[in-house]
């Protein structure tokens, strides 16, 4: 592997995912994010050097909405700005590439969006083919529900093998002050609520939830002096797949298995169950099992610990969720994660996706040291 | 029903209805509530002291917050204006007619405003102008308790007046 440059994660701001904000706007939701991560790292706006966010106009319903945000991100005096239709995970892999191109040594990423204004499932279903799937109505919990059975079908899995994953987050959500959902759970209680999309359940999805984020990502050289823990980027790789559900095997999810394979060649790990802890960017337990089997980790196994956080099960504030999972391995790694803390971890896997279906995936490593040497 | 269509398919229809239910936000409906009383509120930046309207969290200029609100009047000046010549669905107004920006006295930024009770070739920047509000009674609390603005008959401001706020 070609040497590259050491970027870390030096900060990270997260509002604490609440069903409704009634007070705020989107973007009057992300500037107490933007000035918590600035005051993380000690540094005004002018010490920042590029910044990216990461909504979408049609979750706000607000055209050009996305524009209201940079009013909120300290854009002035001008500087390089990028805006993504992505979740942030994606906005901060563009942010890792400028800096990798040598154009910038610090950005802010940011993800924001009023998921309660719209309807998600009405949106999102704009992301599929407008002339046969999104014309049937299809929303990403019914897409979601299609993968799920097709998982159950190959692999045998249940309804109670779907309640334990469920469990498992929601107990560890009770530890997230920061998640939506936080009361624990049983399996067997999860397994009596009713369907939401057969075979899933409402106790296996996120209720509706928004958030606003902000995480700080600084070149080596830059980093130490903004955090006096960063968390190194050792890794990453994304790869998408066809936006036609019919065209892929919904059962597996083949680019988180390419993008993991790169993501840990590049971090120079032998396999994703190398790493201490690992937060999935997984809305039911259907996609956590199936991410699972493509990273090559075991749901049950104790190390690596799977979503110390509880996971997108118990909160998925649209646009923000995968960039909290990357801020979550910068808590865990950087002793931040108080009663939720993985004790001794040292690196970790932090997954995000995009897509219907887990079209898009990518995956990170990263670590308490430098990769580079 | 079930005959293929005669001539090849070219394209197809697909109505989108995607419903919303916005939050207006505490600052914002501090202003909205005021309408009500013929009054137009703004907050002030604690670091610059320039008034937004409508009112913000945090000035986007200096990002210091502006969480200070402030009554600024119901008169101002036109900054630049457009004299509008195409009809606009669901705006029953005859054209031509006049959006202009106006800056209310008081104000370091100006608002979006239609001009009235003029021709539209007698618009001019630095024109003073006030807000014709809706008769007591009938204001709810919207953008639409304005109805329009009109102009004073004041003599016309410097061009250094207004010229930073467009």
């Amino acid at each position: 592997m070609t040497k590259l440059r050491n970027v870390a994660i030096v900060g990270f701001a997260q509002l604490p995912i609440v069903a409704r904000d009634e007070h705020r706007m989107s973007s009057e939701m992300l500037y107490p994010a933007v000035r918590e991560a600035l005051a993380q790292v000690g540094v005004e706006r002018d010490a920042i050097d590029y910044q990216i966010s990461a909504s979408t106009d049609y979750m706000d319903g607000r055209p050009f909405g996305f524009v209201s945000a940079l009013d909120v991100m300290g854009s002035w005096p001008p500087r390089q700005d990028l805006h993504l239709e992505m979740d942030g995970t994606f906005a901060a892999y563009y942010a890792w590439i400028r800096m990798q191109a040598d154009e910038c040594d610090t950005a802010i990423v940011c993800g924001h969006g009023k998921t309660s204004e719209g309807e998600p499932d009405r949106v999102l279903g704009l992301q599929l083919d407008p002339y046969y799937q999104a014309a049937l109505g299809l929303d990403a919990t019914s897409t979601a529900a299609l993968q799920a059975s097709a998982y159950m079908a190959r692999t045998g899995a249940t309804d109670a093998d779907l309640a334990a994953i469920a469990a498992r987050n929601r107990s560890a959500g009770t530890k997230n002050p920061d998640a939506q959902v936080r009361e624990a759970a049983s399996a067997a209680g999860l397994q009596m609520s009713p369907w939401a999309v057969e075979p899933l359940r409402r106790g296996y999805v996120p209720p509706i939830g928004e958030s606003a984020t902000c995480l700080v990502l600084a070149a080596e050289g830059k980093a130490e002096k903004l955090c006096d823990k960063p968390v190194w980027i050792h890794g990453v790789d994304h790869r998408t797949e066809m936006q036609t559900l019919g065209a892929r095997d919904l059962s597996r999810s083949a680019s988180a298995r390419f993008a993991a394979g790169k993501a840990c060649a590049m971090a120079g790990i032998a396999g994703a169950s190398a790493v201490d802890l690992a937060e999935l960017h997984a809305t039911n337990p259907a996609a956590e099992l199936i991410l699972c089997e493509a990273l090559g980790l075991d749901p049950k196994a104790a190390k690596p610990a799977i979503n110390p956080s509880g996971g997108a099960i118990c909160g998925d504030p649209i646009m923000s969720t995968g960039l909290i999972r990357l801020g979550e391995v910068f808590r865990q790694l950087s002793g931040r994660a108080k009663d939720r803390a993985v004790a001794g971890a040292k690196k970790a896997i932090a997954h995000g996706t995009q897509g219907h279906a887990l079209q898009h995936n990518i995956v990170w490593v990263l670590g308490s040291e430098r990769r580079w040497s | 029903m079930n005959e293929p269509p005669k001539e090849p398919v070219k394209y197809v229809e697909t109505t989108l209805h995607l419903p919303y239910h916005y939050v207006a936000g505490d600052y914002r409906a501090v202003q909205l509530r005021a309408f009500k009383d013929k009054k137009i509120i703004g907050s002030r930046c604690s670091k610059t002291g320039k008034v937004f309207i409508p009112p913000i969290l945090n000035s986007p200029e200096s990002f210091a917050p502006a969480e200070e609100f402030v009554e600024v009047a119901d008169r101002g000046v036109v900054t630049t204006f457009c004299v509008v010549n195409i009809p606009v669905i669901g705006r029953s107004l005859e054209i031509p007619y006049v959006a202009a920006s106006v800056a209310l006295d008081g104000a370091d930024i100006s608002i979006f405003a239609l001009i009235q009770e003029c021709k539209a070739e007698d618009v001019r920047m630095g024109m003073r102008v006030e807000a014709v509000w809706k008769p007591d009674g009938e204001r709810q609390g919207s953008h639409e308790d304005i109805l329009h603005f009109r102009p004073t008959g004041e003599p016309d401001a410097p061009q250094e007046f207004y010229i930073n706020r467009l």
